[in-house]
């Protein structure tokens, strides 16, 4: 299974825990939110390529 | 049509319409399972507590992780404590998972919005 | 009905994206996907932004639909106020989210 792990902030430490644990065995991607100018071309490919997407605070 | 999995997952202490927003799946024949992740627990209404009560009868559940339920709460309302760990090994299986709203506030409310 | 696999499903609770979801909804637009999205909670105050017309537009009237109890309970009117871009038929209950959930191959949450 896909999984995109997407973040509008920096993650904490209970976020990256259960990351952690969503992704274990999986083929999993990241794209940061909270960056200047994301690219959203790019974030919808990735979600269009994932089997499922968590998008965390 | 297919029921799935949902949990919310809610991380500021304004939970309850986290609460209503899986009520509303599971009357949609969804299972939903709000979390509370805060440790705050507001006054609970007689709405809200009805809608917790109606989230378990649609074979949903309400989870409380990082801190423990209140133990006062009122009959037939159940809120069962998880976990980190345990909670991510239950997502594993979710349909989706919604980080619902805003995030933990680091300031304590001020008593005009604090119950 | 199964999932469209060119759809996507974006629910918004926070008030805090406007920028993600018009990004997101026009990037998906331009990918020849379909965007179908539910404003509930406090990102209802996003209905206010001036982009939130052409957002409604771009989604059309039956994929674009906010929660009428939500927008009531933050203040406003939710008979004689209906954002700009929107008909009475898109002021909905959660029961949109559950079809946004059927209908939408991908989903995100803002």
């Amino acid at each position: 299974m896909k999984i995109l792990q997407v973040y509008r902030s920096e993650p904490n430490d209970d976020v990256k825990t259960l990351v952690g644990i969503l992704n274990r065995d999986r083929d999993a991607d990241e794209f940061k939110l909270y960056g200047e100018n994301p690219d959203y071309d790019q974030l919808v490919e990735k979600i269009f390529d994932a089997d499922k997407t968590v998008c965390w605070w | 049509m297919e029921s799935l999995k949902v949990y919310i997952l809610i991380a500021n202490r304004t939970y309850n319409d986290g609460i209503r927003s899986a009520l509303g799946l599971a009357v949609e024949n969804h299972y939903g399972y709000p979390v509370i992740m805060n440790g705050e627990f507001p006054k609970l209404s007689e709405y809200m507590a009805e809608n917790i009560a109606w989230i378990a009868d649609m074979e949903g559940e309400v989870l409380s992780c990082g801190a423990e339920a209140p133990t006062d709460l009122p009959e037939d309302v159940e809120m069962t404590n998880i976990d980190l760990e345990a909670l991510g090994e239950r997502m594993r299986d979710a349909d989706f998972i919604i980080p619902y709203g805003l995030p933990k506030q680091t300031n304590e409310p001020p008593p005009a919005c604090a119950e | 009905m199964a999932a469209d696999p060119n759809k996507l499903g974006i629910f918004v609770t926070s008030p805090q994206n406007m920028t993600h979801v018009v990004g997101i909804a026009e990037a998906a637009d331009k990918a020849g996907k379909k965007p179908m999205i539910f404003f509930t909670y406090k990102s209802i105050h996003l209905t206010k932004d001036p982009r939130f017309k052409d957002l409604a537009d771009l989604c059309g009237e039956d994929n674009l639909a906010i929660c009428a109890d939500s927008y009531t309970c933050e203040g406003y009117d939710s008979v004689k106020d209906i954002p700009a871009g929107l008909t009475e038929k898109q002021m909905r209950t959660q029961a949109f989210h559950g079809a946004l959930l059927d209908e939408c191959g991908k989903y995100i949450v803002l």
